[in-house]
């Protein structure tokens, strides 16, 4: 199966290695992922902070696009991505007057056609359907990943209708039982880590970022999954600076979704580039002999 | 939490409240008081105004008060307030309203960095159509000096934020999640009139 697919700006930079995951792990579970063309960044939080057209705009010249390619479906693995394009899909929805607006400045215009997904819907389907079991050979026995969903997989700022629980989401959690993995149980999944604070109010980033570790060790997690690259961005690189502010003993390594199931189907350290983390995060890994 | 008492302003309440909730698109009239946001904010303890007091603050058309408050800038967008809200009011919609208002009005943002991170990152984007890790921390960086020189004096505050990002930066180096290619869309004219059309 073809599917449409909007990388965005993170998988094509500091977060690329996610972005060649979601191709390659997809792809073996039979999901081949056509990126869009000419693509452009969808305003993230900073636009619906600054500007309400902007915030519906740059998300809707990418649907044009996405409903132009002839897919059906478009995948957006980048939480804050999915996000705005999903909420941009609904102004337009509800208001014809934003879509002609909008519409008069693009050349591919938007026609409310192509079905949006996050990787998680994509995800969770195969785990339904037995495929990523049947895939994931290499059990990952001894594994107790913390599934840590932040805010924007599960929260919108408008009426978006969610498939999973929103206050305790088990999306992943039925990924990890797939892989064999044994995902604790824990009171912050959908807590905020602070991303969007961590470069220009780091105090607050930090303390909050604090009580999702502490949590996390408390219930006996060894590492952390998410699906967001804002999320594991933050996590992976500050985790330390809170451990030394709050008196925490240890750091969690914290791996994309696509990073476990990689494991499990056996592709290896270097293909999957788990040796771009802050923290490392092969030794678990080797630990428990699964790489 | 602030035990400053609010009081009516009679002559602006119903303006400001209006202007609120036309643009955020939010009922604010339907808050009565539960505090069910209050007791999620993950930045409550922070900003000391809690969405609650926010949503009073202009109902009561304190326009002062509501543009001049920490929640307004600290807010992370975590959507967790509007998520719980039984009558479904989206705080941080409000929030968002309120830091363009500040920006409209040319009031100086109470917590500065968090505009210029945004700023930054728009300015960014409109240059290529996609943002640029490295543009955008610059324009940020620039932007945030320029603030402490203007403030009087404050070159060790710009060393020591300088030093902190160059730190994060060879660690992203060495990682290989630096990227210098820059990524321009061949549709950039209509990133551009978009950008012109959300300025009327």
């Amino acid at each position: 199966m073809e599917i449409a697919y909007y990388p965005g700006c993170s998988l094509h930079a500091s977060s690329a290695l996610y972005d060649a995951q979601c191709r390659d792990v997809l792809s073996r579970l039979g999901a081949d992922l056509r990126e869009i063309k000419d693509w452009n960044c969808c305003g993230a939080t900073s636009a619906a902070k600054t500007n309400d057209f902007l915030a519906v705009a740059m998300p809707a010249r990418n649907l044009g696009i996405a409903d132009a390619s002839g897919y059906a479906e478009m995948v957006i693995p980048c939480a804050s991505c999915y996000s705005r394009t999903v909420l941009a899909q609904k102004a337009l929805e509800s208001d014809p007057d934003l879509r002609e607006k909008i519409n008069a400045e693009l050349s591919e215009k938007i026609q409310g056609k192509i079905k949006l997904l996050s990787i998680l819907d994509l995800l969770v389907d195969k785990a339904k359907s037995g495929e990523i079991g049947a895939k994931a050979t290499k059990k990952l026995e001894g594994l107790r990943p913390a599934c840590y969903y932040g805010c924007l997989q599960t929260r919108y700022p408008a009426d978006i209708q969610i498939t999973d629980n929103v206050e305790n989401p088990q999306g992943m959690e039925m990924v990890c039982e797939a892989l064999g993995a044994q995902a604790i149980d824990w009171s912050y999944k959908t807590d905020c880590c602070g991303a969007s604070a961590s470069v220009n109010d780091s105090d607050v980033a930090i303390r909050l970022m604090s009580n999702i570790q502490k949590d996390a060790l408390a219930r006996g997690a060894n590492c952390f999954v998410t699906t967001c690259p804002m999320c594991q961005m933050n996590m992976d690189a500050y985790q330390g600076k809170a451990g030394a502010k709050y008196a925490i003993g240890e750091s969690l390594p914290v791996y994309f979704i696509t990073e476990l199931i990689g494991v499990s189907m056996g592709i290896g350290t270097v293909e999957l580039q788990l040796d771009r983390h802050f923290i490392e995060a092969t030794e678990l890994l080797r630990g428990l002999k699964l790489l | 939490m602030s035990s400053q008492t609010l009081t009516i302003e009679t002559e602006t309440a119903g303006s400001l409240a209006q202007e609120v909730a036309a643009r955020s698109g939010q009922n604010l009239n339907a808050c009565y008081q539960c505090r069910r946001c209050a007791a999620g904010c993950p930045v409550g303890d922070d900003t000391g105004v809690t969405p609650d007091r926010l949503i009073r603050m202009v109902l009561l058309g304190d326009r002062e008060a509501a543009l001049n408050n920490l929640l307004v800038w600290q807010c992370v967008a975590c959507y967790t307030c509007g998520t719980r809200c039984p009558n479904n009011i989206h705080t941080a919609r409000i929030t968002e309203t309120l830091k363009q208002m500040v920006k409209e009005q040319h009031l100086e943002p109470m917590t500065p960095k968090v505009a210029y991170f945004h700023n930054a990152f728009l300015t960014s984007t409109s240059h290529f159509g996609r943002l640029n890790e490295m543009e955008f921390m610059g324009i940020y960086e620039i932007k945030n000096a320029q603030n402490e020189l203007k403030k009087g004096g404050g070159i060790k505050a710009i060393i020591a934020e300088l030093k902190n990002q160059m730190q994060l930066g060879k660690k992203m180096m060495k990682l290989k999640r630096m990227h210098f290619s820059i990524e321009k869309i061949k549709g950039l004219a209509e990133i551009k009139r978009l950008f012109a059309k959300a300025k009327k």
